[in-house]
């Protein structure tokens, strides 16, 4: 017994040798500067000459920061679009290609491939794409007799732009998610299923949606923290215009802090995007919850 | 044995945190090591020069900084390229690794100044007997907060309209002089297939300049006291005529430019005949534009005969935080108030410097391209010097006007909700003293 105990002792100290520099690292990029930031959001901290308490007056000054709630809302009219469009399209990118025909490795690595480019590179190249008269986007829909719009130009039509590149770019990461989710789904339950008769649609409703939940939910979450985090794209192509219908709380808060060295408000603007981000977090929790787990 | 393990482990990783937070001190002991040599021997005082130009800037930097190293021996002068300057600043002015000499976007010193980062260079001034006149007074505006001047304008600029000389000449016209000029030939020369844009006539591409309109309407952005200024008649007349270029004659299309990379770009391609541009773009227009013949003339007046054009350009500054404020006023000196020197940068970067008896020199009395913009610096302005301008041009003024571009909001709408949004954010962003 003696002798047991001496063994867990052992393998606990040397559980904490191997996890010390993983916390350290993370307690003094991670935890430090969040504790940080939340205290300089009282403050009037601008980096150079000032860091006096100013107690509630920043969150006071973001109620009717009119700028900061529009940013709020193109963030959330991007997720509704972009999300469901993000887990239906690699969805069904990833049955297409769970299966083994010839060739599918080819299609597998070419749907994959944006994910690799930097986002502002891949940025750049779509300002040319999305060219209202010399694009490759207008002059392929001016064969079929559309006026193609000035897709980053137009209010109507900049948000759907930087939909479209996004999901362009982030498709394939979440189609090896689903790749690897749709491989855990016991193939005894299909075969079962065709026994009692149910056809391809019955299947994938009763089986391997719900099998999939978990992997859902996973990118689901990360879908919605990466859109409610959005900035290089919109940075890129759209600076925010036009009219600010793109731009987004990390845009405004980038902006807030290195441009006007306000960090005490842009700590607090912050703030409530991790606030939002935690609220949004919670809210997928319980929807992808809803159901029982089939397991 | 297990703790000795432990211990090894911990220090290993206290010595690379201290050795990962060291390296500022490290620069403060070099520093002060160049102090005490050049005070003692005749060890050079070593400079150390921050700017965010790279590539061709970058070369025309080390230029003006190789010839000054050369013109005497006590000082050494090193360029240091900062990709994201104004950040690195920032935390560097606090901690003691600030550089000595600071290339400096005027227009930030209004936001600057008053937190006691930049050192002010009046007493220099008065001791070596520069003079204030030789500089264009609006650029040591810029360069001025609460009647302390705090460094010397390296080039100045301002907009002034180029045209392509072919298309022009093709329609019968001459460039342009007023407004009522401007928008006949942008008429004229705007080619439409259908409804796709050839040639826009004039670019309205820039919201951005509305200032520049505004002046030439004879009106002005903010008031004295810091609201905004143009929720009035001269605003009016200002979205008025944009209105009649952009739907009446219909000269630009929305989106034409955005994106068109130097070699593509619309004015060199001659899909836009004419448009506001300034001396910054004289290299890249004449190192692509092979085949593009054009010319330049002052910003049209408006429809008062009044002129404007907004005047912008970069200045050198000293950190409050060098440890060798004479030393880098000695380099600013040398580059921008001295004839020679200042007509060597120009030459090299082909910028308009800011050292006023240069000029008299016949690289420009007698190079056609830089006339209209010496005659256009006469009456240009320099932006306002309020810390919120630049947020309240780019956050109120310029969406608005954007919906209104696009037909999406009424002009008196625009000006009054600009007006609104604009004269909050001026007081948001106003300094707390």
């Amino acid at each position: 017994m003696a002798s047991m105990r001496k063994v867990e002792r052992h393998e606990a100290r040397t559980a904490y040798v191997f996890i010390t520099p993983t916390v350290l690292l993370f307690a003094v990029f991670t935890v430090i500067p969040v504790v940080m930031a939340l205290y300089l959001s009282f403050t009037n901290y601008d980096v150079l000459s000032r860091n006096d308490w100013v107690g509630l007056e920043n969150y006071r000054r973001l109620i009717d920061d009119s700028l900061l709630w529009k940013t709020f809302k193109n963030v959330f009219l991007y997720s509704i679009i972009f999300v469901p469009l993000n887990i239906i399209i690699s969805l069904l990118l990833s049955m297409l290609l769970s299966r083994a025909w010839r060739g599918v490795k080819l299609f597998r690595t070419f749907y994959y491939l944006p994910t690799l480019t930097s986002a502002v590179a891949a940025a750049t190249v779509w300002i040319w794409l999305l060219h209202p008269e010399f694009g490759l986007v207008n002059g392929l829909l001016s064969y079929v007799g559309i006026t193609g719009p000035a897709w980053l130009s137009e209010t109507s039509t900049a948000m759907l732009s930087i939909v479209m590149l996004t999901l362009w770019q982030s498709v394939g990461s979440n189609m090896i998610i689903y790749l690897a989710g749709l491989q855990g789904v016991p193939y005894y339950l299909y075969e079962s299923a065709r026994l009692d008769g149910a056809n391809k649609w019955a299947s994938f409703r009763f089986i391997t949606w719900p099998q999939l939940r978990p992997t859902t939910f996973l990118v689901s979450t990360m879908a919605i923290i990466g859109a409610l985090q959005l900035f290089d794209q919109a940075f890129v192509l759209t600076q925010g215009g036009p009219a600010n219908v793109t731009k987004t709380p990390v845009y405004l808060i980038y902006q807030q802090g290195f441009n006007q060295l306000q960090m005490g408000y842009a700590s607090a603007q912050a703030f409530v995007l991790a606030v939002a981000i935690l609220i949004f977090s919670l809210i997928n929790m319980r929807v992808s919850k809803a159901e029982e787990s089939i397991i | 044995m297990k703790k000795g393990l432990v211990t090894a482990l911990s220090v290993m990783m206290v010595a690379a945190l201290a050795a990962g937070c060291s390296g500022n001190s490290g620069q403060e002991n070099a520093a002060n090591e160049g102090k005490a040599g050049s005070g003692s021997s005749g060890k050079k005082t070593e400079l150390t020069f921050w700017g965010d130009w790279g590539g061709e800037g970058q070369k025309q930097f080390e230029t003006m900084v190789n010839a000054f190293n050369k013109s005497q021996d006590k000082i050494h002068v090193k360029y240091v390229l900062q990709q994201d300057m104004i950040t690195k600043f920032l935390t560097a002015a606090t901690n003691g690794g600030a550089p000595d000499v600071l290339f400096w976007d005027r227009w930030r010193t209004s936001l600057y100044a008053p937190k006691n980062v930049l050192h002010p260079v009046d007493e220099y001034l008065t001791r070596d007997g520069i003079s204030k006149d030789d500089f264009y007074s609006e650029s040591l505006t810029e360069l001025s907060h609460d009647n302390k001047l705090y460094g010397l304008p390296l080039t100045v600029d301002a907009r002034a309209l180029f045209y392509n000389k072919k298309l022009l000449d093709e329609a019968g016209l001459q460039p342009p002089a007023t407004w009522d000029e401007l928008e006949q030939a942008a008429a004229k020369l705007t080619k439409w297939n259908g409804d796709k844009l050839e040639v826009a006539g004039f670019s309205m591409g820039d919201l951005g300049l509305f200032n520049m309109y505004l002046q030439q309407a004879g009106g002005q952005m903010l008031t004295e006291d810091g609201q905004t200024n143009f929720n009035n008649e001269q605003g009016k007349q200002v979205l008025e005529f944009w209105d009649r270029l952009m739907n009446k004659e219909k000269v630009y299309k929305v989106g034409f430019e955005l994106g068109l990379g130097e070699g593509q770009d619309a004015f060199v391609t001659g899909k836009v005949a004419m448009l506001y541009s300034g001396p910054w773009m004289l290299s890249t227009y004449n190192k692509y534009g092979k085949d593009l013949d054009y010319g330049i003339v002052p910003p049209p007046a408006g429809p008062g005969g009044d002129k404007g054009s907004v005047m912008g350009g970069f200045g050198l500054v000293i950190p409050e935080g060098s440890k060798h404020h004479d030393e880098a006023w000695e380099f600013i000196k040398w580059w921008t108030a001295n004839k020679d020197n200042a007509l060597l940068w120009a030459k090299t970067s082909l910028n308009l410097p800011g050292f006023k008896p240069s000029m008299e020199d016949p690289f420009f009395q007698d190079d056609p391209q830089w006339k209209p913009f010496l005659d256009t610096l006469e009456f240009a302005k320099i932006r306002p010097a309020h810390p919120g301008y630049s947020v309240m041009e780019t956050d109120a003024l310029a969406p608005n006007l954007q919906l209104n571009q696009q037909n999406k909001q009424s002009i008196e709408d625009t000006l009054k909700k600009a007006q609104e949004q604009g004269d909050k954010m001026l007081k948001d962003n106003a300094v707390v003293k």
